[in-house]
């Protein structure tokens, strides 16, 4: 009941903003949008809702792997964003199918032993893609990233704010890479006066669907927690994230936005609400135990990451609020509930 | 004898959930038991022997039954599916209207419990009534006799009701490897909310140490705090108060008289130092029971969403004053509350605390041990460490709290005055001195340390 109240409540700031923020260049009726990472879970499903909504003429799904959805008018076209070409093959299919928008999804939900690769794909991919946007003067980026940039630190305040440092996580390539991916999504916007780079930078997206470090980590049932500390932490349930991405497709929003479900809770309370048992380890011993267990690949995410689990890094998502007129439909309990119920019945 | 009547009136009424019950009844192990097994057991044993334990096994069952009355008859009941309409129950306790604390949570899994009833007896009567057939009723009387397996004890586990179970019962249930899972986790959330602020404060937590704040407050440094009614009923306030004590005892002794002498019960949230916000523990106790990081982001956020603040500009320099240093108050930082009270617009509200200067007479400090431990400096004090633990108890000394008038600073100086520097400066110096006034007035009346 609630929860469709506030999705009401959200397109109707929605249709508000419409006539204001859809551009008289554009075709408001005959959009075309690509969508890099197309095979990944969050490209599959926003080509899925793009589908659903006539005013959208034509998809382009860009990525290695064909999305495993049934589309109707997408296409799909296989680009490796690392390849040295890329950014020519991609301006000619961008001018030649005439898109207005790219929606840049293509990073990693993990962090990858080679990361060579990673790099290859985050940092040089995005600068393909966003050079092949120049050349073709794409109308709009939307760029995806992650409130995890900003890094864990103990002198981060509760909130943190767009213009906060992006500090990610020492001696991480996996965030080093994002947030130089990010860094080339900001040039692009200051050397094209004229299109939107809207950068989504999301909490840890968590559903029944999606798979990333996070979700694998809630997903088993004795998890690792820090001896003496217990930060409070922030989660986007997955339709808020796809909500959110259609309403940046939909109007133009030019800046950097933070995007979480409504609340926090502390780590504690959301592993005993998922039915998790958390061990608590005493830091000094954790970090190089972890260390071995990621170079010998037992473990998925490098030491670096108990940080999350020591300090703070939880985004203020006013600015969205305010400029977008965004209210996500979930809050934090309803989402660590839910993934724990579907977690329990698969 | 009421209570059967009930029961056989409910199984009267209820004919088509007998049948989804009784075919629910039908694991496939138990098929296979009762295959093995059953036969010679079956003859054997006379329907009589069993009511007690029939009765039990069905409460046990009977949740399902409430749960999923028009569920299809499940195909050979595999083991998953089974767990995931045990686990059903527990989940609804959970999503039942959104149980803000545990007493709540409690009260809708009893509720649940009680829901339940009628399926109870729904159960019972379909294992002996007519409308069964064979094979069904003998699956039943399989089940019978293998006693109150795992399985049953699982599922009366799951009713959230636990005082009702038998001793056999709660050995069945821990030999399921998942009921420590949920044990564990109904253990750590005994006295934590599902929902906290923004700032992680946790009514329910906080509730749960009143008790040893009030001794503190009321017994042992039996506080008199005066000029409550300067503190606002509602809206944001910026207490600012002098620190001292070597442990912020004070700060807590301010928490406790807003929150429960003050007739709005207002919860104060005190800015907190990073180096003692972030030690182990310490850090993750402060935030549940309401104190926030001290940096300039947090406090405008805690004073525009309305709340009460308090802080101790004199921080470190003022907490770690030495004995013969004491009731000096020490410079209060850079006016950085000055300029948040410009900027949000919130009332100062001076505070003194006499009292907190003789808990931890510090003679000297230590620092060159103290920075391998991460903290500013190791007391030492006519009692620490030289009685070990004990020496860390506070004196017994009598207690003043004085919350002074507040202070409108923008309607004074209008809402650009933070931008002044020597204005910042002077009010900041005028706030200081005004708390050592009061500092100074009360000590002047105070004839001894411990009994004021």
């Amino acid at each position: 009941m609630n929860s469709t109240k506030a999705r009401d409540g959200a397109s109707d700031s929605a249709m508000k903003g419409r006539h204001l923020a859809i551009r008289s260049s554009l075709d408001p009726d005959a959009r075309v949008v690509a969508v890099t990472g197309a095979h990944s879970f969050l490209g599959q499903e926003v080509i899925r809702k793009l589908e659903q909504d006539r005013r959208y003429r034509k998809i382009l799904a860009i990525d290695i792997r064909k999305p495993d959805i049934p589309v109707t008018k997408t296409r799909f076209f296989k680009v490796d964003l690392t390849l040295p070409n890329a950014d020519g093959e991609l301006a000619h299919i961008f001018s030649k199918e005439k898109v207005d928008t790219l929606v840049h999804l293509a990073f990693l939900s993990k962090p990858s032993h080679n990361t060579a690769y990673a790099h290859e794909l985050e940092a040089i991919g995005t600068m393909h893609l966003l050079n092949a946007c120049a050349a073709s003067k794409i109308h709009k980026v939307v760029h995806w990233s992650l409130t995890a940039l900003y890094g864990a630190m103990p002198r981060n305040p509760n909130f943190l704010k767009e213009d906060a440092k992006l500090n990610g996580v020492p001696g991480s390539r996996f965030f080093a890479d994002k947030i130089e991916a990010e860094r080339l999504a900001r040039r692009h916007r200051n050397e094209n006066r004229a299109s939107v780079v809207t950068v989504l930078r999301t909490a840890s997206i968590l559903g029944h669907r999606v798979s990333n470090y996070v979700s694998r980590l809630l997903a088993k049932p004795i998890v690792p927690v820090m001896m003496g500390y217990d930060p409070l932490i922030q989660v986007l349930h997955e339709e808020d994230a796809l909500d959110v991405f259609k309403l940046v497709i939909d109007l133009d929003f030019n800046g950097t936005y933070n995007v979480a479900s409504e609340g926090v809770l502390p780590l504690s309370t959301a592993l005993a609400m998922a039915g998790r048992v958390g061990v608590p380890l005493p830091h000094p011993l954790a970090y190089p135990l972890a260390k071995v267990l990621w170079m010998t690949q037992v473990f998925d995410a490098p030491p670096m990451y108990f940080d999350f689990m020591r300090y703070l890094c939880v985004a203020d998502t006013s600015r969205a609020a305010n400029e977008m007129g965004y209210s996500p439909r979930h809050n934090i309990g309803q989402v660590i509930r839910e993934f724990a119920q579907a977690e329990g019945e698969a | 004898m009421a209570q059967k009547k009930a029961r056989t009136s409910t199984k009267k009424k209820a004919p088509a959930r007998k049948k989804a019950a009784a075919k629910k009844k039908a694991p496939a192990k138990k098929k296979a038991a009762a295959k093995k097994k059953a036969p010679a057991r079956k003859k054997a044993a006379p329907k009589k022997k069993a009511p007690a334990r029939k009765k039990a096994a069905a409460k046990k069952k009977a949740p399902v039954t409430s749960e999923r009355p028009p569920a299809p008859p499940p195909p050979a009941e595999d083991s998953v599916s089974r767990e995931e309409i045990q686990a059903e129950p527990r989940r609804d306790v959970f999503r039942s209207g959104a149980p803000l604390d545990g007493a709540s949570a409690r009260r809708a899994s009893q509720v649940v419990a009680e829901e339940m009833e009628p399926g109870i007896h729904v159960t019972a009567s379909s294992y002996q009534g007519p409308g069964l057939d064979g094979e069904a009723a003998a699956e039943g009387r399989g089940r019978l006799f293998e006693g109150i397996g795992p399985e049953s004890a699982r599922a009366g586990a799951r009713g959230a009701s636990a005082r009702d179970l038998s001793l056999l019962d709660r050995v069945g249930e821990l030999l399921q490897p998942g009921s420590y899972r949920r044990m564990i986790s109904e253990f750590r959330m005994r006295d934590r909310s599902e929902v906290v602020d923004d700032f992680g404060l946790d009514p329910l937590f906080a509730d749960k140490w009143r008790p040893l704040f009030e001794l503190l407050y009321r017994h042992w440094f039996r506080v008199e705090t005066v000029g409550m009614e300067n503190v606002p009923d509602q809206g944001g306030a910026l207490i600012v108060s002098n620190h001292s004590g070597t442990l912020p005892y004070d700060g807590a002794m301010i928490m406790y008289a807003v929150r429960y002498d003050h007739p709005a019960h207002r919860d104060v949230r005190p800015l907190v130092e990073d180096f003692i916000f972030h030690f182990p523990f310490l850090g993750v106790f402060l935030n549940r029971v309401g104190c926030v990081r001290a940096c300039q982001d947090n406090a405008e956020r805690l004073l525009r969403q309305g709340q009460v603040t308090a802080v101790f500009p004199e921080g470190i320099q003022g907490i770690g004053k030495l004995y013969r240093h004491r009731y000096q108050l020490q410079r209060f930082g850079r006016g950085g509350f000055i300029r948040l009270a410009f900027k949000t617009g919130t009332p100062i509200i001076p505070a003194a605390v006499v009292g907190a200067e003789e808990i931890h007479p510090m003679l000297t400090k230590v620092t060159w041990l103290a920075k391998y431990l991460g903290i500013p400096y190791i007391p030492v004090t006519p009692t620490f460490p030289w009685l070990g633990p004990a020496g860390a108890l506070p004196l017994p000394t009598k207690w003043y709290i004085r919350f002074g008038e507040p202070l409108d600073l923008v309607g004074q100086y209008g809402p650009n005055g933070g931008d002044d520097r020597l204005l910042v400066g002077r009010l900041t110096e005028r706030v200081r001195s005004s708390i050592q006034a009061m500092v100074d007035e009360r000590l002047s009346r105070r004839d001894s340390v411990v009994f004021g």
